[in-house]
């Protein structure tokens, strides 16, 4: 991979993405309506290029599908305690096999974020189980970021990033 | 609609304790998701979420308007996704007022007090729904188990013979039935727009005939627009000991506030319901209960207490209409009760509102206050003791609404609230319709300004 920033992704931004935090991500085929299924964290290519995030398959069969279908993807990441919340979106998903580093992030990603819930008052047990998959159920969807939305609430809400800041 | 669980058995998905996911697509095919702070329960076929910004949502909803929500159950972690589609958005009435306070205790529960303003409640029908598999936790139950609960209440009730018995069994049902430690039951005045206090559990003071604005607060809300109002939070924008005060602050009332009958209640409820208590399409009253934890009311809770305020809704109809044999009036007045130990009491009345100060101490006003200075002057004029409320209601000077005649509210508030203040003046229930002034300290009368016209 050429280490060179694609343009959307500065490392400020991927570090965020990949701080464990809440990610949603959704797919739409054009026939249906709009999908989504909740993931269970994100990585970034040394380049800056490409994310992807992890899913569980059971649970993302019609987000694949539209994914399969025109590798259209929309990707949102939000930090609870701070409610500061990026969407990416990208027009050549794919859907891939997990890597064994996927596999063993997932303890790490439910108790990151089993820690960040905390304060709400939500109980660790509550978190793990909407959280947690089994590795073999694990899937990945990597995609070009190719269009950028701060969307923590507010007035702002909605707008273009600009230099990779909400 | 699927075969699968019906929104009735997801409600607890639908009370805005996890944030819920919406996914749309814009004209050109291409998808978007954001969070949703607010996914209520609207009936078995429909759900509202909260509009707070224009954003794409908004924009694609309204190109495109089906949608998928993700929402989690709260206790199990159950997922589902809800084919939705975009029918409208009410930007007043019920159900947006309820939306409103519902979002003001998940604002303050998440941090974004004065982020969060609702613009609208936007209506969809759901079309479908996908339970998602998942690791799910055992549904743990909480509290008593609600229809026995209300079944039992509602027995209770319909053995009530008064108006003053049916409101302390409804509290007591409250309290015993349901596991409630805090409430207050308001009637309603809907000629002044305002609510008085007859009953309450679980403060220090009942303040019985303290008074609340229709539209202010959950209570008042919960009047203005005849729905459940319920927050699952602390919501310091609904709480009342601030919002009161503001209110008279704005309006420079503030002296005057302190002469009023102080509100009860918890100085910071965590979770708060007010509900209305309706008979033919007329607000009677509403019930209010509080509590410090959060979340303890839910969607269930709410539909029991409803349920409940019906029956007591009728049950007030009922005995609202006493039997005439039972209000004979009284013939023969009985002898006065001499003056007891102590000095006189200055019994000062103010026409202007009927409100009553006994030398210095404020004790109550309007209709209450009118019935207690009639009873004075009657006594004072012809030693008469023993009353009748049929009498009462004929007597023009108490100024009662001709349509709805809350006599009988009236007087147990006047009961209550000398209970609460005084130990020698008392209302001393005789029979049916008829009661004793018990006087145990000799009474000055003065009359403060002129009477009211008319």
């Amino acid at each position: 991979m050429p280490a060179q920033c694609s343009g959307l992704l500065d490392p400020a931004l991927a570090a965020f993405i990949t701080s464990r935090i809440s990610v949603q991500i959704a797919a739409c085929d054009g026939r249906g309506p709009a999908t989504l299924v909740r993931g269970l964290g994100c990585r970034v290519s040394d380049d800056l290029g490409t994310v992807t995030v992890l899913m569980p398959r059971s649970q993302a069969l019609p987000v694949l599908a539209a994914i399969e279908a025109n590798g259209r993807v929309a990707v949102v990441f939000s930090e609870p305690e701070t409610h500061r919340t990026v969407q990416l979106k990208g027009v050549d998903a794919r859907v891939e096999a997990v890597t064994a580093g996927d596999e063993a992030s997932l303890q790490p990603y439910a108790a990151a974020m089993a820690a960040r819930l905390a304060p709400f008052r939500v109980p660790e047990v509550f978190a793990r189980a909407l959280l947690s998959a089994s590795p073999d159920d694990l899937v990945a969807v990597s995609f070009t970021p190719s269009q950028g939305f701060g969307q923590t609430p507010g007035p702002r809400a909605g707008m273009p990033l600009v230099d990779g800041k909400p | 609609m699927s075969t699968g669980p019906g929104l009735d058995e997801l409600r607890g998905c639908l009370e805005g304790i996890v944030p819920a996911g919406i996914a749309t697509c814009d004209a050109e095919g291409m998808p978007n998701v954001t969070y949703v702070s607010q996914l209520m329960y609207v009936d078995p076929q429909h759900v509202a979420l909260s509009f707070q910004f224009f954003n794409k949502t908004r924009e694609n909803i309204l190109a495109n308007p089906v949608a998928t929500v993700l929402t989690m159950d709260p206790d199990t972690a159950a997922r589902y996704r809800l084919t939705v589609r975009y029918l409208r958005t009410e930007t007043a009435g019920p159900l947006f007022e309820r939306m409103r306070a519902k979002l003001a205790g998940i604002a303050s529960h998440t941090g974004m007090e004065g982020v969060f303003k609702l613009l609208g409640a936007d209506v969809y029908r759901v079309q479908a729904i996908e339970a998602v598999p998942g690791r799910e936790l055992p549904r743990i139950a909480h509290g008593p188990a609600l229809l026995p609960a209300l079944r039992r209440s509602v027995d209770e009730l319909n053995r009530c013979t008064g108006l003053d018995g049916l409101i302390d069994r409804f509290c007591a049902c409250l309290e015993r039935e349901f596991d409630i430690a805090h409430q207050m039951l308001l009637m309603a005045d809907e000629a002044a727009g305002r609510l008085y206090i007859v009953a309450s559990r679980g403060y220090e003071r009942s303040g019985v005939g303290a008074e609340i604005p229709v539209g202010m607060g959950v209570i008042g809300v919960a009047a203005r627009e005849k729905v459940p109002i319920r927050i699952m939070f602390p919501a310091s924008e609904y709480a009342y000991g601030r919002v009161l005060r503001e209110q008279a602050a704005q309006s420079g009332l503030v002296d005057r506030l302190d002469n009023e009958i102080p509100l009860p209640g918890l100085a910071e409820p965590a979770s708060q319901l007010a509900v209305p208590v309706m008979a033919g399409g007329r607000l009677l009253a509403v019930a209010y209960v509080e509590s410090r934890q959060e979340c303890t009311f839910g969607y269930d809770l709410e539909d029991a207490l409803v349920a409940l305020g019906a029956a007591l809704g009728l049950m007030m109809l009922v005995l609202r209409c006493p039997d005439a044999a039972d209000e004979a009036d009284i013939a023969q007045p009985a002898p006065a009760a001499a003056g007891g130990a102590g000095p006189p009491v200055r019994v000062r009345h103010f026409a202007r509102d009927d409100s009553v100060f006994l030398d210095d101490d404020y004790l109550i006003k309007g209709v209450a206050g009118a019935i207690l200075w009639k009873l004075l002057g009657d006594r004072q004029r012809d030693g008469r003791c023993e009353f009748s409320t049929r009498a009462l209601r004929l007597d023009p000077a108490l100024h009662l609404p001709e349509v709805v005649d809350n006599l009988d509210a009236r007087l147990i508030l006047l009961q209550r609230r000398l209970q609460d203040r005084c130990d020698w003046l008392r209302i001393e229930k005789t029979g049916r319709g008829r009661f004793r002034l018990a006087v145990d300290r000799e009474t000055i009368l003065v009359a403060e300004g002129a009477p009211r016209p008319g």
